[in-house]
């Protein structure tokens, strides 16, 4: 018995003694003062002196979480029991986000730096007038391959190099059905956001046919098996791929000239909040050029801040690869929210297209 | 102890490389300076001390570590009580039907629980947040420990129980001075089982987290979504190391109290 009374007290000093420790550390780290203001990001999408220099120059504690998809993170919004003042969902999530009645209209006058931002990434079909979010990062969808482990004439500026006879079975897809049924609609010139059958039978089985080129169908596994030169050519988000060139300077990426699809994180305050000032504060804080520039210079993604383009690295922005041209951006489409039915629909041709490989 | 045979020898040598191998190729680039895990360049520090630097994965360090102790204590408290409770069921149908209930609990997916913690949660307007994941790490470390108390209970001698009775101790009496001395080795068990249960639950926690309370698990699993940083190599070398040191210090505690106990019967 006595054995059992002194782990339990001392289990509990230890307990109240790492209190004290956290305490003294949140203490340490914040102002001080009782304005806080909760963001929910992406795993490792910010720089964290940002959120110390945010903290010191308006006083308001910050508290950062994160989540790892879309989905988890509308599911804790929707659920509540949790008060998140900034969300950076995507771009399609927006839209179903704003349709649940989850947001808060931003109000301009409290961003003047929204102005920063560059025209094409302003207006878009998923939030006209950017009422309820604006851009974080932005990116594409295209092909990471290694040269090393491929033919030298494939150099994917069209989806139609995937069809070489010489990447059998080495083609790694992403997991997910807008991607892959809309490179099939790319390659037959059609939009990514068809709603007609036989325009999508045409795509599903213009895909069917590289099946024998199609090594696995995978989520973010794709990345550690790219850098370790395990794998030769990858459909991917140019996100992903930025952090597999950082990792392996052999990888190139490269979106192919007939278009593609262009995405985008946003910043939006869901209706949870409890400091509407504070998150404008910050989404204008976040979108001044220094802290835009400093936050993709650590994140390397690419950012959608073009006065912060001016005081960027310019092998950086010139990087046709992940800025491209104003002639290739034209091409690229943004994902418009389908309906439940349409979607269901991508799902089905998506299945039908997985079934068909052998 | 009979000596090992040349292959049981072999056997054991590979058994614990394999257990140990990956954690130690893991600790291995936590010092490696190229800043990936696929060529070690130079050894250096500084992923330590970018640990030490970001005094939020400290934060959630010790929160983690304070989820794991208390909720082991509440749990090992609640699961010990529990125990006895059952075993002291004389109706034989009853007792087998709560044994059940209770390892219903210890198999359904975590992800069950987590998710049916946050609509319970959000339903009766919990904050998410310390307590809530305290909760629920609570909730199901309970059935392990009564899993574990309950093999030593049903070893113990009822005569045991009868004697002290004859001998006049009250109901008290029994419990702290012949059933829980008996029964310690399995409630260290239980709060050990339920301190590494919680230590590393993710998808639970995952639910249940919230305005800026997170543990180990659930940081480090967002964190990798953009490939792992060997920032998470350093905090989880950390993590094995203290691991490491508590469990010898343990060892030599018992130790020193066994030859303690000893030398005093002498």
């Amino acid at each position: 018995m006595r054995d059992l009374l002194q782990a339990t007290i001392a289990i509990i000093i230890v307990c109240v003694l790492l209190f004290v420790a956290a305490g003294q550390m949140q203490s340490k780290g914040s102002t001080g003062s009782k304005d806080t203001l909760t963001i929910f990001n992406w795993g490792e999408y910010i720089d964290t002196d940002l959120i110390k220099k945010f903290e010191k120059e308006t006083g308001i504690n910050v508290i950062y979480e994160t989540f790892d998809s879309n989905e988890a993170m509308l599911t804790k919004i929707q659920q509540g029991g949790s008060a998140y003042d900034v969300a950076v969902p995507s771009e399609y999530t927006v839209e179903s986000m704003k349709e649940d009645n989850l947001l808060i209209p931003l109000d301009h006058t409290l961003i003047p730096n929204m102005k920063n931002v560059n025209e094409d990434f302003l207006n878009l079909s998923f939030d006209p007038n950017n009422e309820f979010s604006l851009p974080y990062f932005w990116g594409t969808v295209g092909i990471v391959y290694n040269p090393n482990l491929i033919e030298d004439h494939l150099t994917f500026e069209s989806w139609d190099d995937l069809w070489d006879e010489s990447l059998k079975r080495k083609v790694f897809l992403v997991d997910g059905s807008r991607e892959v049924i809309g490179m099939g609609l790319n390659t037959i010139g059609e939009s990514l956001n068809v709603k007609d059958d036989t325009i999508l039978r045409q795509a599903t089985n213009k895909l069917i046919t590289l099946s024998p080129n199609i090594k696995a169908i995978i989520g973010d596994e794709i990345t550690p098996l790219m850098i370790n030169n395990e794998a030769s050519v990858a459909l991917t988000w140019s996100g992903q791929a930025a952090d597999m060139l950082s990792e392996n300077e052999e990888l190139n990426y490269a979106v192919p000239e007939e278009g593609s699809n262009l995405w985008f994180d946003n910043m939006v305050i869901p209706k949870t909040s409890k400091n509407v000032e504070g998150a404008h504060k910050f989404i204008n804080f976040m979108l001044d050029p220094e802290n835009a520039a400093q936050n993709a210079d650590y994140v390397g993604y690419s950012t959608p801040n073009e006065a912060a383009w001016a005081i960027m690295d310019p092998e950086v922005i010139t990087d046709e690869r992940f800025y491209p041209d104003n002639e290739l951006r034209d091409k690229l489409e943004v994902y418009e929210n389908l309906g439940l039915e349409w979607l269901g629909k991508y799902n089905e041709y998506f299945l039908e297209f997985k079934m068909s490989l052998k | 102890m009979k000596k090992l045979s040349a292959t049981s020898k072999a056997y054991l040598v590979f058994v614990f490389a394999v257990l140990y191998a990956p954690i130690l190729y893991l600790i291995f680039y936590s010092f490696n300076s190229g800043g990936n895990m696929n060529n070690f360049e130079s050894f250096t520090l500084e992923h330590y001390q970018a640990v030490f630097e970001d005094s939020r994965l400290i934060v959630i360090l010790i929160n983690t570590v304070i989820v794991a102790l208390l909720s082991g204590l509440i749990a090992t408290v609640i699961g010990t009580l529990g125990a006895i409770g059952i075993v002291s069921i004389k109706d034989k149908k009853m007792r087998n039907t709560i044994l059940s209930l209770n390892n219903v609990l210890i198999v359904s997916p975590d992800v069950v629980i987590g998710a049916s913690f946050l609509i319970l949660f959000t339903m009766i307007g919990v904050k998410l947040g310390f307590a809530s994941v305290l909760v629920s790490h609570v909730a199901f470390s309970v059935p392990i420990v009564v899993l574990m108390v309950l093999p030593k209970l049903l070893e113990m001698n009822t005569s045991l129980i009868d004697a002290a009775r004859d001998l006049g101790a009250t109901k008290r009496d029994i419990l702290t001075r012949v059933i829980l001395p008996y029964i310690s080795p399995g409630i260290f068990a239980g709060f050990f089982m339920a301190l590494t249960y919680s230590l590393d639950d993710f998808a639970v926690t995952f639910f249940v987290t919230g305005n800026g309370f997170s543990t180990l698990s659930v940081e480090i699993y967002s964190m990798a979504r953009a490939g792992i940083s060997l920032t998470v190599n350093a905090i989880s070398g950390l993590v094995f190391a203290i691991t490491v040191l508590v469990v010898i210090g343990y060892y030599f505690i018992n130790q020193k109290a066994k030859s303690a106990t000893s030398e005093g019967q002498r």
